[in-house]
């Protein structure tokens, strides 16, 4: 591992989540905010100096639940802007009731719909804000009165998806590739070109599959509840077709590391995980995760199969996996998780402890099997 | 791939990773695309220099090494296999250090006058003579005698395979102080993995050859490097992977092969580009689903990360690095890109090698797993 370590010591600045203390923070602090020299010659290293109003459009089902305890910690002032469908905080597996309780009086709650575009034009006007994360944002159209409410916008954040990709034959991805404006994410790309043609400081972060406690895709619970069933797992061709998994902790310090962030500014990153993975291969992660026996995969041809609306696998059966040595080098954090690790985590504070999101389905697994269904 | 689950097992190495600096470009002699993630150093190294590092130049070890660490002129020994994939790599890296002004002498396996020699790219080593190389022939066992007891800066052994082969040259070379020893390692030690791609440090097949030579030179040098290549291209290479595609024999697959499948006649009229007037409509055989993907670079990169190494020693000291293009590729990726690079249009027919009854070792030119990236 010399060749790493060694790039790692000369280039990046160490991120683990728990102890984020915006070193890139109060670089671009010298030389954005004047103020500072008021508080003394000494740099402060806590990002309290840099204390931003930030507004999170969603932040209430995944990423946004990781991100906005982040940047409560870090001292800024958290407003997070939903229906109020779900419940604006609740308390994570494994987070300790005077985190939460420290988390859940400090996070602040904007209540409305975001396709009220008036409405949010009006409210944000209202309040201003310094930066907003857009964890949510699908269409274009949504993006725009967001901008025109907050003329002196710092920063947009965006978060986007490398399903923007024109499929390749060669990967991995990287952000300067070919976008294809027909895929089901153009909606991230429009909204990802509004943001280029505003005068607006904005930063896209495209992930590719993200996992992690309270995923509400079903990605690792889908082999989980296979898993945990005693069922063979059904995997789609050779089982050798390359995926990528990124862990929503790692999502979320990466989006920590870009807030203020100069190298930032109106630029790409993929962000995901330092290392892809096969089908197959995942199929045994999973397994080591939650501490099942080595599965038995089956594999079959998709074309043999009418599977009606169902999903019989939670991937786009293809090669899909981008770089994130932009994000690497750029920003100085590589992700601290690695996919069994990740996945044991995931499994540990959520489907391990008897939660999840999907039922288990196992009509397609059967068609599959050759099994009859038999109504009872 | 097959669809079959012995076919997916062993399709699931991993392949190697290569950093987007190390770009599959015909690079520069200045070639600062490799200064980014595989040489983190090398800027700092070269900060050094320039402030008169006097930890270093204040070691008077004799004047020679006093010269190589500022990083001047070197001589280098380039020990060459005489045949196979690996020849090349010599041939290019020997371009570059004379293109930069440094002393080169080839020592190429065997005799000057064997049939191997009327092979690329030994057929072409007058270009490295008429720039200056010297080129010799012999037993590396016996290095020392076929280079007349000459003395080098630099010994690259781009021959052996395991410590058998490189053993004498890795002694001799301690012996006569030589300050830097490289050698041209494998990709394809990488233990599978389900996780690609492979970077450096990722578990490595113990038994293989390579990983021995690894383990003796870095126990035996200060200064070495080990440099792990998956598949090169490149013209005068010895082992023409890429030529598989350009020739009809391949890509007018056996009528087994055809058997099933049918082969249009309407030619593509959007691809005006042809060979001698004429539009051809080549069908190219791969076994499987042709998703099996691989990683090719073009040898004169390889060559330039050498010759990097070779100008900043300390960057490199003391390390592996994986010698790939910063992308992998899948097998019908390739056959595309050959063949727009042909100007012809390709038909991919994939087959089943096992229900056709084809070893799909010698089928194609690449080996049916994911390789190291």
């Amino acid at each position: 591992m010399a060749a790493m370590a060694s790039l790692k010591s000369s280039l990046l600045l160490p991120c683990p989540l728990s102890d984020f203390s915006g070193a890139a923070l109060s670089i671009s602090s010298q030389t954005r905010r004047r103020s500072w020299r008021s508080r003394g010659a000494t740099i402060k290293v806590s990002a309290a100096a840099d204390s931003k109003n930030i507004l999170v459009m969603g932040g209430t089902r995944f990423i946004g639940i990781f991100l906005s305890r982040l940047l409560v910690k870090e001292g800024h002032q958290v407003t997070l802007f939903t229906r109020g469908k779900a419940p604006i905080t609740q308390q994570l597996p494994g987070e300790s009731d005077a985190e939460y309780a420290e988390f859940s009086s400090k996070v602040l709650h904007l209540k409305g719909d975001r396709q009220d575009f008036d409405f949010v034009k009006t409210s944000l006007a209202a309040k201003g804000f310094d930066v907003v994360y857009d964890i949510n944002g699908r269409e274009a159209v949504e993006v725009a009165p967001i901008l025109d409410a907050l003329p002196n916008l710092e920063q947009y954040i965006y978060c986007s998806s490398a399903g923007v990709y024109l499929k390749s034959d060669l990967l991995p991805h990287f952000e300067t590739d070919a976008v294809d404006p027909k895929s089901r994410h153009k909606g991230k790309l429009e909204t990802e070109s509004l943001l280029e043609s505003r005068d607006v400081n904005w930063t896209s972060i495209r992930p590719v599959y993200i996992y992690g406690p309270l995923n509400y895709n079903p990605v690792e619970e889908w082999f989980f509840h296979r898993l945990k069933a005693g069922r063979p797992i059904p995997i789609p061709g050779a089982g050798n077709q390359i995926t990528q998994l990124g862990h929503v902790k790692d999502l979320a310090t990466a989006f920590g590391l870009v807030l203020g962030n100069p190298k930032a500014s109106k630029q790409v990153f993929n962000i995901s995980g330092a290392k892809y993975v096969t089908f197959d291969g995942l199929a045994r992660a999973c397994a080591k995760a939650g501490g099942f026996p080595e599965p038995e995969i089956i594999h079959y041809n998709p074309k043999d199969f009418d599977f009606g609306k169902k999903k019989a696998f939670p991937f786009r059966d293809q090669h899909f996996f981008a770089s994130i040595e932009k994000a690497t080098k750029e920003l100085g954090c590589t992700p601290e998780y690695d996919l069994v690790d990740g996945l044991t985590d995931s499994y540990n504070l959520d489907f391990g402890r008897g939660t999840f999101r999907k039922e288990a389905d196992f009509t397609t697994d059967d068609i599959i099997l050759g099994k009859k269904l038999v109504s009872v | 791939m097959a669809f079959s689950s012995t076919a997916a097992a062993t399709a699931a190495a991993a392949f190697a990773s290569g950093h987007r600096s190390a770009a599959c470009r015909p690079s520069s002699k200045s070639s600062s695309s490799f200064l980014g993630a595989s040489f983190p150093r090398v800027s700092a190294v070269r900060r050094c220099a320039a402030s008169g590092a006097p930890a270093r130049r204040a070691v008077a070890v004799t004047v020679r090494a006093q010269a190589a660490s500022a990083g001047g002129k070197k001589s280098v020994l380039i020990v060459n296999t005489n045949g196979g994939g690996h020849a090349v790599i010599g041939f290019y890296f020997a371009k570059e250090l004379l293109a930069a002004g440094h002393a080169v002498t080839v020592l190429t396996v065997g005799e000057e006058g064997s049939d191997k020699m009327k092979k690329t790219p030994f057929s072409r080593f007058s270009e490295l003579t008429s720039a200056g190389a010297k080129t010799v022939w012999g037993d590396p066992a016996d290095v020392g005698a076929v280079v007349s007891g000459a003395s080098f800066d630099v010994v690259l052994d781009n021959n052996g395979k395991d410590l058998d082969a490189v053993k004498p040259v890795a002694d001799w070379a301690k012996a006569a102080g030589v300050g830097q020893f490289l050698f041209v390692s494998s990709a394809g030690i990488y233990t599978t993995s389900d996780e690609p791609p492979h970077v450096e440090g990722d578990a490595v097949k113990e038994s293989a050859g390579h990983v021995g030579v690894e383990k003796y030179i870095a126990g035996e040098f200060t200064n070495w490097a080990s440099f792990r290549p998956q598949y090169m291209i490149g013209s005068g290479n010895n082992k023409d992977c890429e030529e598989w595609f350009f020739d009809s024999k391949n890509t007018n697959p056996p009528a087994k092969i055809l058997a099933n499948f049918q082969i249009p006649t309407r030619t593509n009229l959007r691809k005006k580009r042809n060979l001698a007037g004429i539009v051809r409509k080549r069908p190219v055989p791969i076994p499987g689903s042709g998703m099996q993907i691989t990683n090719i670079a073009h040898v004169r990169d390889l060559a330039s990360m050498l010759a990097l190494a070779v100008e900043s020693p300390g960057a490199a000291a003391g390390k592996i690095f994986n010698s790939v293009c910063d992308r992998a590729v899948t097998f019908n990726g390739l056959v595309k890109m050959c063949a727009a690079a042909a100007g012809i249009d390709a038909e991919i027919v994939h087959y089943d090698p096992a229900a056709v009854g084809v070893d799909a070792k010698k089928a194609f030119p690449f080996r049916n797993m994911v390789p190291p990236h």
